[in-house]
């Protein structure tokens, strides 16, 4: 019964931080903005879920491949969803996208990184 | 830092691929083995070399397997969470709490050199909701910056910019990477 209250306590969280970045990234005005919310999803969001399910599995008495495997979706995710983040921020920025609001400052655009 | 040769490379990468299919398998059967091998073979032969550029076995190391463990489980977990509270607020107040966006220059600490640590420093900021690394560069004198695109800039000063976005996962992956 406790073990059943923290794996509920822990999907509540990741749900909540789900809803979070899907909102954030219905209500941002732009590319940058979207990105950033959605970084939420592939984090806290992603990570409470899938400690609720290795919780879950341990006391279930599974066999070891289950949590293992439910790590290297952690692992897999967290190393991927960066680098995808930085290109589409990256290739955003150099197609030419501009902010819905003046950046409070831009460094990059004035040193020119080739 | 030399190149290591072309077998250290190889081997380097086939270990790292046989790992991941052992756990993925997790099974010890000859025919997994082989069929396992026989990938993983073909697998380093061809993209060791984008994965590894010097000091082939750097990482396989207990100390530092766990220092990477400890660094991922306590450091790492404690700002994901502080910024994913942040950036829900952000998300839920009425005028989307007036954020204010921008692309700061930090500068990187001097004692990472390698490219395996700024790459691990940049994916680490960009797992950090509200910070994104665009880009890293080298400036004449050999010091590297991070152009960090920040969803609410609180701190105009590049310095302590850094310190805020990154300054305590950087010094626990100095100790890692060097």
């Amino acid at each position: 019964m406790a073990v059943r209250i923290i794996v509920d306590i822990l999907l509540a969280i990741g749900l909540f931080f789900l809803i979070v970045g899907t909102l954030g990234y219905i209500r941002m005005p732009d590319v940058f903005g979207r990105l950033q919310a959605s970084t939420c999803i592939a984090t806290l969001g992603t990570i409470a879920v899938v400690l609720a399910g290795i919780v879950y599995a341990i006391v279930d008495g599974s066999e070891v491949i289950a949590y293992v495997k439910l790590g290297l979706i952690l692992v897999l995710i967290m190393g991927t969803n960066p680098v995808s983040n930085h290109a589409l921020c990256k290739a955003a920025y150099k197609m030419g996208i501009k902010p819905a609001k003046e950046l409070v400052m831009d460094d990059y655009k004035e040193d020119e990184v080739e | 830092m030399e190149k290591p040769s072309k077998f250290a490379v190889w081997l380097s990468t086939f270990l790292f691929c046989m790992l991941f299919w052992l756990l993925l398998t997790w099974s010890v059967e000859p025919v997994e083995l082989i069929l396992g091998a026989a990938v993983s073979a073909v697998v380093a032969a061809f993209s060791g070399r984008f994965l590894i550029h010097n000091r082939a076995f750097y990482l396989y190391n207990p100390v530092r397997l766990v220092m990477i463990l400890v660094y991922n489980i306590f450091i790492f977990f404690w700002e994901i969470i502080k910024a994913n509270v942040n950036m829900a607020r952000i998300v839920l107040s009425p005028n989307l709490g007036n954020y204010q966006a921008g692309i700061i220059r930090i500068p990187a600490s001097p004692d990472i050199k390698s490219d395996y640590g700024q790459a691990m420093v940049s994916n680490s900021i960009t797992l950090t909701p509200g910070t994104i690394t665009m880009d890293v560069a080298e400036d004449e004198e050999g010091n590297n910056y991070y152009y960090v695109h920040w969803i609410d800039v609180t701190e105009t000063d590049r310095e302590k910019a850094g310190e805020v976005i990154k300054g305590r996962m950087e010094r626990w992956i100095g100790r890692i990477w060097k």
